[in-house]
């Protein structure tokens, strides 16, 4: 209840701002036509590509739904860890959806829209036979990452792990299967996903640590437009798939086990 | 000839590779889930369009730094000094940048769109990886050209002064015409170099054959396909390039009697 009325709070003063500031962004998209969203194509069942080239995935539906209610087409441009905040930054995309976590470096840079829709937490893929238990245990031993992740630099400075990072999923995977990494630090979701996904495969893996510091996976426009229209529009529209369980559907939908985060914010709502 | 022979037999083997780890695969995936060739074969039509655009950016950067090249490699034989020296120092820093780096300044400093008066001219990300690349091309003509004019005998300068040519008539109608045969293999050569120097704008999100080879590869997220579809890409690769090389060579015998 108490959760409530502070969300009804919030909007309220997110209307307020942004009739004072009266920034309508939103106006600009629907004369454009076209909304450009910054996605994953690498990141299976996040963000990906089939072999028509087209995309899919749980935050393509989302990209979809969100063109759908301005009214516009949808474009879809495939960025990465690296380079999506330049492209927001540029102006080539008018909206990031692509596994982004929420950080204070971040939200200096773009505008993070508020409530996150999805969140995971940081957590290592590795044999069984590695023995595993805790954070520690990673001392000096190879770690496979990926190119730009926030979470390499605690796992590296935290715990002494020696982070070899690379562009994308699949050159990760090659490596820990070879054996020329012990493990596989990467979101506790896509790890839990992977694991459902093809359990033959990786029969012998597990996901072994404490997942470590929950990241909110976050939207984000530019920050020029930190109290424009779309923001308020976007942060109306996460609070509704929170409230009516769209969010845990689709995550259903693509095979991703239950996060809690998302019960929780279902149940709050 | 000899070492064209032997680059037959490095394709053969490469072939070979292939089916080699493609079997080996299979093997691995026994358990039921499509075979490997089955899944490259649909991934074929994009990846082959992904090739398509490489040999696109690589035809029109080719074209972008020879018209670039050949200025700058004229102006490093201007008469007059300020113009040499500053187009000999342009085409030193293309020809010694390293390409990748050249890629990024164009990706981050080139805007997204252009406003020419009221036209809006969007620039989309291939565009700018094609400007990238068409630079260190320029360097490199430029030397080529430089290369190519310095090595005709004086004398062909000294007969057309004689015949009272002035300095353009004698480059265009008595040097270019004759450099051109020994500047044709080195260009050619430089082109391998560039359609070869393609997947490097992959890194900076354009979707060309390198790009969609590695979504391909996340959508089916199976680590048996990631040495098979690399090694389809390079054959691809070996295939176009094969051609030129050999053409190349051809083209170096005939004009290495005739100087």
């Amino acid at each position: 209840m108490l959760s409530r009325i502070a969300a009804s709070l919030l909007f309220l003063l997110l209307t307020i701002t942004t009739a004072l500031a009266g920034v309508d962004d939103i106006k600009a998209i629907q004369a454009k036509g076209v909304l450009v969203v910054g996605v994953k194509a690498d990141y299976r069942p996040w963000g990906f590509i089939d072999p028509s080239g087209a995309f899919v995935g749980m935050e393509i539906d989302m990209a979809n739904e969100i063109a759908k209610r301005l009214g516009v087409r949808l474009e879809m441009v495939p960025v990465t860890t690296a380079n999506r905040i330049e492209f927001l930054r540029q102006g080539r995309i008018d909206l990031i959806l692509a596994t982004m976590s929420d950080t204070p470096a971040r939200r200096q840079a773009a505008t993070v829209i508020d409530p996150p829709y999805y969140a995971g937490g940081t957590n290592i893929l590795a044999r069984k036979s590695m023995n595993f238990h805790r954070w520690q245990d990673l001392r000096g031993r190879r770690v496979c990452g990926l190119q730009g992740a926030y979470y390499n630099r605690p796992v590296a400075e935290n715990w002494g792990a020696i982070i070899v990072a690379f562009p994308g999923v699949p050159e990760a995977y090659i490596d820990l299967l070879a054996g020329n990494c012990d493990a596989f630090v990467q979101d506790s979701s896509l790890i839990a996903s992977t694991l459902v996904s093809d359990s033959a495969k990786w029969a012998d893996f597990e996901m072994p640590m404490e997942t470590f510091g929950e990241q909110a996976w976050v939207m984000a426009v530019s920050a020029a437009n930190r109290d424009g229209t779309f923001a308020t529009f976007l942060s109306r529209l996460s609070v509704e798939w929170h409230r009516t369980g769209h969010l845990i559907e689709l995550e259903k939908n693509w095979g991703i086990p239950p996060s809690p985060f998302l019960k929780t914010m279902h149940e709050k709502s | 000839m000899n070492a064209l022979r032997v680059s037959g037999r490095f394709g053969v083997g490469m072939m070979g590779l292939l089916l080699a780890s493609v079997l080996f695969g299979e093997v691995q995936a026994a358990d039921g889930s499509a075979s490997l060739l089955a899944t490259m074969w649909k991934w074929a039509p994009l990846i082959g369009q992904g090739f398509l655009l490489n040999i696109l950016i690589s035809v029109v950067a080719m074209t972008l730094g020879t018209v670039a090249g050949l200025g700058l490699g004229l102006g490093q034989m201007s008469p007059i000094w300020p113009l040499r020296h500053a187009a000999q120092i342009v085409t030193q820093f293309f020809r010694n940048a390293p390409w990748l780096v050249l890629l990024f300044y164009c990706i981050l400093l080139l805007p997204y769109e252009m406003r020419l008066g009221g036209l809006v001219v969007a620039m989309p990300a291939w565009i700018k990886a094609t400007v990238g690349l068409a630079l260190p091309v320029m360097g490199n003509v430029s030397e080529i050209v430089r290369g190519g004019v310095q090595a005709l005998p004086p004398a062909q300068w000294d007969s057309a002064e004689a015949l009272a040519f002035n300095r353009r008539q004698t480059l265009w109608m008595v040097i270019l015409p004759q450099a051109i045969k020994p500047m044709l293999p080195p260009w050619m050569n430089l082109y391998a170099v560039l359609i070869m120097a393609t997947p490097l704008v992959s890194v900076v999100g354009v979707e060309e054959a390198m790009t969609l080879t590695r979504f391909a590869l996340s959508a089916e997220n199976r680590s048996e396909l990631l040495l098979p579809m690399y090694l389809a890409l390079l054959i691809a690769f070996f295939a176009y390039c094969y051609p030129i090389a050999r053409w190349t060579a051809r083209l170096e015998r005939r004009f290495a009697v005739k100087l």
